[in-house]
């Protein structure tokens, strides 16, 4: 029983990573511009995509197209702030939702265009198996956990240790105070995009590389990753952390403990339940 | 004078038949075929679309469909159901009612193709339905529907008996048993390994969406089967057996999927799919295939640029049954004509799928063909017929009459 728990944990660990780094690039967004970015899964496919494409039809190592889709993915960020969300930061929010949900249309398009109907899976060679007594850790899915653990915890460090971060949470705290205090605040909204959006490329390319990218996969993403903003509680670092490794934790045992044919819907159940007793979710402030 | 008179003659003559074959060639039969292009469903319908549009062409450049002093010419259109009831409904009735389609090919998949065989009897029109599995699509009498691929638990009786024969008696079934037809497959395998003490220790679910598998094997595992038997779309088919492996599941595993090489191996490693035994009806592999098999392997891979998937000659083989049927009736105009025809028509000698008569014909009284079934494994990179699966086509054939 004990090796099962531990199994499943470790199984829903590698998920969890995935919705930790596309809930933080929702609530980077969301906590600092206020915009609800449904885009955002599709766009981190796009970078799966990439990832695929360099790696198969450019016979580049997976090692090599990683950095390439990542930077690609802030190049994109900054696109998608400039293009799209700009010309809409000071009219109604609205204007701003309309406009994710248009993205969401456009890239999934895209996608399909680029890449057709079918999944793609990024072969990366990684099949090893490591054993601890009775559990079982894929090769693949260990480096997943890793590569989350390292880009949350840089990210964290951005945040919190250097100027620029320290000007992102003070735009999020108090915009007027932040221009008050010399902060750019011209430049924050591209920072944020470009950060988000190459998180999001991260996710993608897990997701392509444990599982598989299709057209869809993107926006049930995006769904998880803002149950877990609110699991977590919205625009907190700390609680999109929490809530997406509680999420994917909740599933996989719930799916081996409960039932596999009710595996989202038990999830989603106990982030009802979690919200009842703290509606400000797991880590958020009270109003 | 004389000469004069023959040479008018015979450019009459030459007249009349350039005429008469330009007649001809103006005739068109415009079949339909509405399947899954897009989706999940894509894997197996794509494959059927393409291998109707390659049936066409092959018949077309034999001469056409020969209907008295006639000869049709045919032309496809194909709709994308993806593999949706809604979908198929709407595409069938824009074949029917905009496009005037009588005949209606294609169909890969169950939920999409009941839709529309709830409603078929009611037209003027005939439907040919592929890799749609689920038992009650032949189970209506409906006298203008016909099937190519048997039923699900006919296939399943046989894997059943398989299994059994390999002495595992405590199996593990991980699928998509929300799908009337992989329930069905399940059931008769339970009902036979039964039979010689085998159970059935756990039913886990998977959706056609999911991808990760891990919590339902790690579940599994820890209940110690003697063996796994997968039932669901090649998909996530693939990442059980991938994930299977990683979780250091070494136990015999069964399947039902019918996918093809590629479509594995884009997926799982070789490796990873060693010794994994696919038990369906026999079709198409490159082993087991004859030599109409050989060559529509070759045709399609050269057309499509890809391997055809095993259950594509489903579709392709609707196509030169209709050609018989409507060359037997003689007529294109008469769709119950031809749905009689279809009946009681022998197994044409084009076809590809390795077919069971039923009193000599290709297609029971139900409308139901019947293939042979068989164990296929994985070995070093591809599928390997190991053995036919002893299946009595006339004893399930009554047994499919006495159901409603």
């Amino acid at each position: 029983m004990l090796i099962e728990i531990l199994q499943q944990t470790i199984n829903g660990l590698a998920i969890g990573g995935v919705y930790v780094l596309i809930a933080l690039g929702l609530t980077t967004v969301f906590g600092i511009l206020g915009i609800a970015h449904f885009a955002h899964g599709s766009i981190s496919m796009s970078g799966g995509y990439l990832t695929y494409f360099l790696v198969t039809a450019q016979g580049m190592p997976v090692l090599a197209a990683i950095p390439v889709a990542l930077a690609s993915g802030i190049l994109l960020g900054l696109l998608v702030e400039m293009l799209a969300y700009r010309p809409v930061r000071n009219a109604n929010h609205i204007n701003a939702f309309i406009v994710a949900l248009g993205l969401t249309m456009m890239v999934e398009g895209l996608n399909l265009q680029l890449f057709g109907h079918e999944q793609v899976v990024i072969p990366t060679g990684l099949s090893r198996v490591f054993r601890l007594g009775g559990i079982t850790v894929p090769e693949l899915r260990l480096y997943v956990i890793v590569a989350a653990i390292v880009l949350v915890i840089a990210m964290m460090i951005f945040v919190e240790r250097t100027k620029t971060g320290q000007a992102i949470r003070a735009v999020a705290e108090n915009r007027d105070a932040a221009i008050l205090m010399g902060v750019n605040v011209r430049t924050i909204p591209l920072i944020v995009f470009g950060m988000s959006t190459a998180l999001g490329v991260a996710a993608g390319i897990m997701v392509g590389a444990l599982f598989a990218i299709a057209p869809g996969i993107g926006e049930g993403l995006v769904v998880k990753g803002f149950a877990v903003l609110i699991l977590g509680g919205l625009g907190s670092f700390p609680g999109a952390i929490l809530g997406g490794t509680v999420l994917g934790i909740t599933e996989s045992i719930a799916a081996g403990f409960i039932s596999s044919a009710y595996k989202d819907v038990i999830a989603f159940v106990v982030m009802i339940l979690v919200l009842l007793i703290r509606p400000q979710g797991l880590l958020g402030r009270a109003p | 004078m004389p000469n004069h008179k023959f040479t008018r003659a015979c450019a009459a003559l030459a007249m009349t038949l350039v005429a008469g074959a330009s007649l001809a060639a103006e005739k068109k039969l415009t079949v339909g075929v509405a399947d899954a292009l897009t989706g999940g469903g894509a894997v197996y319908g794509l494959p059927q679309a393409n291998a109707v549009k390659m049936a066409a062409e092959e018949i077309n450049a034999a001469g056409g469909i020969k209907v008295g002093p006639d000869v049709y010419k045919i032309d496809v259109i194909a709709y994308d159901d993806k593999a949706n009831p809604t979908e198929a409904t709407n595409a069938v009735r824009k074949l029917i009612d905009r496009d005037g389609v009588k005949y209606i090919l294609g169909f890969c998949c169950s939920g999409s193709t009941s839709a529309v065989a709830s409603f078929i009897g009611n037209e003027k029109a005939v439907m040919l339905v592929g890799n749609a599995a689920e038992r009650s699509i032949t189970t209506k009498k409906i006298p203008n529907l016909v099937r190519t691929r048997p039923p699900a638990d006919y296939t399943g009786q046989a894997a059943g008996t398989f299994i059994a024969r390999k002495g595992q008696k405590r199996i593990a079934v991980l699928g998509a048993l929300d799908v009337g037809f992989y329930a069905q497959y399940v059931d008769s395998v339970e009902r036979e390994i039964k039979k010689t003490g085998g159970e059935i220790i756990a039913r886990e679910v998977f959706s056609l969406k999911d991808r990760d598998m891990t919590p339902q094997l790690t579940k599994i595992r820890g209940l110690n089967p003697d063996a796994i038997l997968v039932v669901g779309y090649v998909e996530p088919a693939a990442f059980v057996y991938r994930q299977a492996v990683e979780l250091g599941m070494n136990i015999p595993r069964y399947g039902f999927t019918s996918g093809s090489e590629e479509q594995f191996l884009r997926v799982t490693t070789s490796e990873q799919m060693e010794g994994v035994w696919d038990l369906r009806p026999t079709e198409l592999t490159l082993l087991s295939a004859s030599k109409n098999g050989i060559a529509y392997h070759a045709n399609y891979t050269k057309k499509y640029n890809a391997s055809p998937s095993p259950s594509s000659p489903y579709a392709y083989d609707q196509l030169y049954a209709l050609k018989a049927a409507i060359e037997a009736a003689g007529t294109v105009d008469n769709t119950e004509a031809v749905a009689k025809a279809l009946r009681n028509l022998a197994v044409p000698p084009q076809v590809v799928m390795q077919y069971q008569p039923v009193d000599g014909k290709m297609f029971d009284v139900n409308g139901q063909a019947y293939t042979s079934n068989g164990a296929f494994q994985w070995q070093k990179g591809k599928w390997v017929f190991v053995e036919d699966l002893p299946s009595d086509s006339k004893a399930y054939s009554q047994f499919l009459s006495t159901l409603n």
